[in-house]
């Protein structure tokens, strides 16, 4: 899988979790924060990715993550492993 | 007067209820516990009773629920589970309360809002019966409770997969929650129903939450029995310490 397909992945489930965002709109270098997102909807949008990708991150790994693309090369790393 | 729990009864007979501690996140510590009980006394010792009470919690949060050292202490089988106080206070208070969810409720904080006759929720927060994801089962009756206010199906979905449900997603699933508003509106919204039962006969009013809430009561009971039995059983299980562990570690994050 490429990381633009993970980016794809997420953007999907980010439009399904956050209200008034369209997947074709985000931005990766962009945190899920500046579109709206509270502490909830990131974990579950996490939890939500990694049951379409079918990987298991450990939290401890998620926790600096800066941005969406951040997220995704971390996906990256688990799904190709 | 207490610290945790604001009271604050206006000229319209109408109880407001804000749970309000900040730092905490509204999670049941002794000390929340214990102003909340002393609240709902002080409520129903007043000299004219309330008609109606709504209970509210912080814009972000209504209630996060039980609170981790009590989790633990409960694996290693150090105390017994005594949550249930606070829906059995709810459940049995003699005027009606309408929850006004505005923020995320989850487990035991879900729960206080199921004990509610009414219940306004918000779009934006999230609502989950997170036990499972801890490694063990609902308490506070939720196992009977949730299904009143969600419908059977949807309360067994949000038990076993323990996901934290938007508001938004709860109005596609179709819930018997009363409303769901974005969550500006919650308040306004369980106002001007507040208003409306407390333009009706203080003493009808009683009478008639005195025959709706004989099912609750009931359901309560019956759920105890169970939940206590599954909770001796499921705490005790060796994985559960660390499950709990994990979900905090991502909260605090």
């Amino acid at each position: 899988m490429t990381k633009d397909e993970i980016i794809d992945v997420i953007k999907v489930v980010i439009e399904d979790n956050l209200d008034d965002v369209n997947a074709g709109d985000i931005d990766p270098r962009k945190s899920m924060k500046d579109y709206g997102a509270n502490s909830l909807d990131m974990i579950e949008v996490v939890s939500c990715s990694m049951r379409e990708l079918n990987i298991k991150v450990p939290r401890a790994e998620l926790a600096e993550l800066q941005n969406i693309e951040a997220l995704a090369d971390k996906f990256l790393e688990y799904k190709n492993a | 007067m207490s610290g945790v729990i604001d009271l604050k009864v206006d000229g319209d007979g109408i109880a407001w209820v804000k749970m309000n501690d900040k730092k905490n996140k509204n999670i049941f510590t002794e000390r929340f516990v214990k102003d909340f009980l002393n609240t709902m006394n002080e409520l129903e010792n007043l000299p004219e009773a309330p008609k109606v009470m709504v209970l509210q919690g912080l814009h972000d949060v209504f209630s996060a629920g039980a609170d981790k050292e009590t989790l633990i202490a409960l694996t290693e089988g150090r105390i017994v589970v005594k949550d249930l106080v606070l829906s059995e206070r709810l459940v049995n208070l003699e005027f009606p309360v309408i929850a006004a969810v505005e923020g995320h409720a989850m487990g035991g904080g879900l729960a206080m809002a199921t004990c509610c006759d009414i219940v306004v929720a918000a779009r934006e927060s999230r609502y989950g019966a997170v036990f499972m994801s801890m490694g063990f089962t609902p308490g506070m009756g939720t196992t009977t409770l949730l299904s009143e206010l969600v419908g059977p199906f949807a309360a067994s979905e949000m038990m076993y997969t323990a996901k934290r449900y938007k508001g938004s997603e709860l109005e596609r699933m179709g819930t018997n929650i009363n409303r769901i508003v974005t969550k500006m509106r919650v308040i306004p919204v369980a106002r001007d129903i507040a208003r409306q039962i407390a333009e009706k006969n203080p003493k009808s009013i009683q009478l008639l939450k005195y025959t709706l809430s004989i099912r609750k009561k009931k359901l309560l009971m019956d759920a105890r029995l169970q939940e206590d039995m599954m909770h001796r059983i499921s705490f005790g299980f060796p994985e559960t310490r660390g499950h709990i562990d994990d979900l905090y570690a991502e909260l605090e994050k």
